[in-house]
């Protein structure tokens, strides 16, 4: 068939030369860094950072800075985070001569702790002020690491967001479910790290190789565009016959995609595929049919191919999506096996503690905070913008970066993020059962169309024994009589926490609400097609009662 | 030769197993001469989830059809079907050599070969590749390129391919009964073999064989083969809708839908109730009829919107319109939403030539098996000039590579 034979030094033009360097700030981006030193796949500038001496002192990479030398004395900051800023920009200048002139500077971070959550927003601000574009990489922290490590994080990351091109956030809960129950915590966290060091050499790759169909950044971003958007990331190679589809399966099997269910709701998704010179355009067409199947049509797809003579006989398969950290949730809470905390217990700390907690620290550090906007506004001010094409893209990032910004306290942020999320489904939603009915161009079938939508509804409580407001809650019980209700209370009886507030209560009552709306052809809706391979067809499972898939557009 | 030859067909379907035997005449028709169907258990969606269960009901199908036409039956044509079944067209082209310009018969093996030659899944296997013509130097709709003069002969092929382990499990079923599987056809094709004549192919004809549990289509675009395939949808699934409706046990909504279900609800007064009845007669409750219709217009719908998604590009070239076969082509009002989804002209049709037991023939729902009779015919006298050497060895080949593959 048709084989590419392309020499790719005719692509080495100006864009082979872009510099990356890779920061990993604290104990968790120290051991990400340390994975991709000795993976040694990346061609970048391997810098970490810390304020405990002895953890430095174990690092591999080659630039090693000690962050706050003469404040911290080679001691930890304790999981304080203004410890850990204040260190940081003791240790400013030699944080800029070590990260300066480079093109993409990727910051790997873990949330939570002192010097992570600290120490980023100073070093992201640092490099953003190079002219460099920086990217994100952070993890949020275990739910077993208490929730005034997760409002850190939360906090960290709302100073992170407008400092950086590109965030590519990255669930600890989540992946933790990929080893299994009885492995030690150390291997959950090395796996998170392996996790992240994979995704930092990918995107690290699709930046920068050139490429046959080329993703740039602003691909990138745009998938990642989700606002408090979690990471989706899968990544398979394989070799061999059959390497295509081996590859795209990997690529789908890995935990933070969830066998490519959670796909079902993304917006916007990268394919980055990748082989050597042997890669051919029946096997490329076969991995996207094949990815189809996964993915609503409605999704955005960008597509990139690239042929790196270094992969020989290996192709590898890239997926990049982010979701709604609610929809993440409300998706991970449905899955049976799950042990992730949901959404309604997630947001509870972060109300309480972030609204006791926020304002102190603030008033402590103010002085602190305004050298760093000095140095923001400086920068942006100085520069003469340095290549015309960065210029755009950065204005464009910017664009996105702020978006989901500035809100003075933690509780509303949660809330505004739901709603959002609430108000983006039914627009998208809303096209679709018109265009389910639309397609009939003469005008007899027109009163099809008023009628069908009352009286599938009308029908459904008349024709079922117990009468029932809640169509949501119809949507569930109609299913085989014998399992369908209880189950689907029991599942989430466990969930419910103890409520005080009222606000707490609705938020409690919205997430069960969506919980049920999202879930995607549960077994019950399937009848006795349950036990079968699902017939997909543009994101639906098509043996789930096309009338239910119809109500349930309608509703939204 | 005024040989005959009797073959019989197979087919496991989602709703029912049926063999039919029939008379091969030399002179192309067919004679009917035994039909057996059993109800079908253990098959969901045209693939076998239960083998003992679909290997007692062959049993019973296979003596109906051996009783009444008093012969033993030995081998089968075994059609299948299923979702994992996918087509797709391939071209390969052949440059002659220097020296030679007419066409040759290795110069067209050459160029078979080279179409054939795509690559699909390794968990695939090939189960027809079908000639769709041949192009001379461009000249396209070549049917007999032997002979003729040229440079580049190009073959047309139409490749339908399914996942081998399905396959294998439906031979494997059927040969521990025991029985020998003579060759495994997709349903659809072997169906569009009675249902279309040469005219209705010749003009542009889709056919849609909408079974128990799979929806198969074929579409024929001048003369040739153009599309083909299968939707994981069918009667069964219409079933399910008014079972999960209506909350009343599958098999009596299969009675409702088969008595009193239809895709036409417009007509119907608000009121018209139709009473739903228990296994022993005891009125279980009255529904809206529109309402009953109205889930059945919805499945049907979608499952011809399913169809059309996958043809979509061949649609606009059917003048001989659609043809609905398959059991589910017998719900009331079909073809008007069939009409209404094409926007072509709907035909229901049965299989049409043949002789014998007249009373199956018309029937859609026998189609297929009917088809597959027709099938090992036409097989047969596509090669009228290789010796009976050659074509036992072609036959050994074409099995080897369909069932030990």
């Amino acid at each position: 068939m048709v084989e590419y034979h392309r020499n790719p030094q005719t692509e080495l033009t100006t864009q082979s030369q872009l510099k990356t360097c890779i920061v990993g700030i604290g104990g968790a981006g120290g051991s990400v860094l340390d994975r991709i030193t000795m993976d040694r796949t990346v061609d970048a500038t391997l810098v970490s950072m810390h304020t405990d001496i002895r953890v430095l002192s174990h690092s591999m990479s080659p630039v090693k800075i000690q962050l706050g030398v003469e404040l911290m004395r080679g001691v930890g900051a304790g999981g304080d985070p203004e410890l850990g800023r204040e260190a940081a920009l003791y240790s400013r200048e030699q944080i800029r001569t070590a990260i300066e002139g480079h093109d993409i500077i990727f910051i790997c971070v873990g949330l939570g702790g002192g010097t992570g959550s600290g120490a980023a927003p100073v070093v992201a601000e640092i490099a953003k002020s190079t002219g460099a574009l920086v990217f994100l990489t952070a993890t949020m922290p275990f739910s077993f690491e208490g929730k005034r490590r997760l409002s850190q994080a939360e906090d960290s990351l709302k100073q992170l967001q407008n400092r950086t091109d590109a965030l590519i956030l990255f669930e600890n809960n989540r992946m933790g479910e990929l080893t299994l129950p009885k492995d030690g915590i150390q291997k959950a966290f090395v796996q998170a790290d392996q996790l992240i060091a994979q995704s930092l050499r990918a995107v690290a790759t699709i930046v920068t190789t050139p490429g046959l169909v080329k993703l740039g950044l602003d691909d990138l971003t745009s998938a990642l565009s989700t606002s408090n958007g979690r990471c989706l990331f899968g990544f398979g190679e394989a070799r061999g016959q059959n390497r295509g589809s081996e590859a795209l399966k990997r690529a789908l099997k890995s935990p933070l995609i969830d066998q490519g269910r959670l796909l079902h709701q993304t917006k916007t998704l990268l394919v980055h595929i990748a082989g050597g010179d042997s890669l051919t355009l029946l096997e490329v067409d076969a991995i996207m049919k094949q990815l189809g199947k996964n993915v609503p049509d409605q999704t955005h797809i960008l597509f990139g191919v690239a042929v790196d003579p270094k992969l020989g006989e290996s192709v590898s398969v890239t997926l990049i999506s982010s979701l709604g950290l609610a929809q993440l949730n409300t998706i991970a809470a449905a899955a049976p096996p799950s042990e992730m905390l949901p959404l309604k217990e997630r947001s509870m700390p972060s109300m309480l503690s972030a609204v006791a907690a926020k304002p102190a620290p603030q008033a402590r550090h103010a002085p602190v905070a305004e050298p760093m906007d000095m140095l923001f506004g400086n920068e942006e001010l100085d520069q003469p913008a340095p290549q015309s094409v960065e210029a755009e893209q950065t204005d464009i990032f910017e664009e996105e970066a702020f978006v989901p910004e500035p809100e003075p306290i933690v509780v509303e942020d949660e809330i505004q993020v739901e709603e959002e999320v609430f108000e983006e489904l039914p627009q998208e939603e809303l096209e679709e059962p018109v265009a389910y009915l639309a397609p009939e161009p003469e005008p007899e079938p027109e009163p099809v169309k008023p009628t069908v939508r009352p009286r599938i509804e009308d029908f459904i409580p008349t024709t079922s024994p117990r009468s029932n407001t809640n169509l949501a809650s119809v949507v569930v019980r109609v299913p085989v009589p014998a399992s369908a209700p209880a189950p689907v209370v029991a599942e989430q009886a466990p969930f419910a926490p103890p409520l005080n507030s009222a606000a707490a209560k609705k938020l409690a009552v919205s997430a069960q609400e969506e919980q049920i709306a999202f879930r995607f052809g549960g077994d019950e809706d399937r009848g006795r097609f349950k036990n079968t391979e699902p017939a997909l067809a543009g994101g639906e499972d098509l043996d789930v009662p096309t009338w239910m898939r119809l109500k349930r557009k309608l509703k939204k | 030769m005024a040989k005959s030859t009797i073959y019989a067909g197979l087919e496991i379907g989602t709703s029912k197993i049926c063999v039919v035997i029939g008379e091969a005449k030399r002179d192309g028709t067919i004679k009917i001469l035994g039909v057996g169907t059993a109800p079908s258990r253990g098959v969901r969606k045209g693939e076998i989830i239960d083998f003992a269960k679909v290997q007692t009901c062959l049993n019973d199908a296979l003596v109906r059809a051996e009783e009444p036409s008093d012969v033993m039956i030995r081998t089968v044509f075994l059609g299948v079907s299923g979702g994992h079944i996918e087509s797709m067209n391939s071209r390969g082209a052949w440059r002659l050599p220097e020296d030679q310009s007419e066409i040759t018969e290795d110069d067209v093996e050459e160029a078979k070969e080279i179409a054939r030659n795509v690559p699909i899944s390794q968990d695939n296997v090939f189960l027809h590749s079908v000639t769709r013509q041949y192009i001379v130097d461009g000249q396209e709709g070549v049917r007999h390129p032997i002979g003729r003069e040229g440079r580049i002969l190009e073959a047309d092929y139409h490749i339908i391919h399914g996942l081998r382990g399905r396959v294998q499990n439906a031979v494997k079923c059927v040969r521990e009964i025991p029985l020998e599987v003579e060759d495994v056809v997709f349903t659809a094709i072997a169906a569009a073999q009675v249902v279309l004549n040469r005219e209705a192919k010749a003009q542009g004809s889709l056919m849609i064989d909408i079974g128990g549990g799979t929806a198969d289509y074929v579409l024929y675009e001048d003369g040739m083969i153009a599309a083909s395939g299968c939707v994981p949808l069918g009667g069964d699934h219409i079933t399910q809708d008014i079972a999960m409706a209506l909350q009343i046990p599958h098999h009596r909504a299969e009675d409702v839908k088969v008595n009193d279900g239809s895709c036409l609800f417009d007509d119907i007064p608000p009121d018209e109730m139709l009473r739903i009845e228990d296994d022993n007669g005891f009125v279980l409750g009255e529904i809206e009829r529109a309402f009953l219709n109205e889930v059945i217009y919805l499945r049907t719908r979608e499952i011809l919107e399913q169809v059309k998604a996958r043809c979509q590009e061949h649609i606009g070239r059917l003048a001989a319109g659609v043809y609905l076969t398959g059991g589910t082509s017998l719900l009331k009002g079909i073809d008007v939403v069939a009409q209404d989804v094409f926007e072509r002209k709907v035909t229901r049709a049965g299989s049409a030539p043949v002789s014998g037991v007249t009373a199956t023939f018309e029937n859609p729902q026998f189609s297929a098996p009917i088809g597959l009779i027709r099938y090992a015919q036409i097989l047969d006298q596509e090669k009228p000039f290789m010796s009976p050497l050659k074509r036992l060895g072609r036959k050994m080949a074409d099995l080897l590579s369909v069932i030990v593959l």
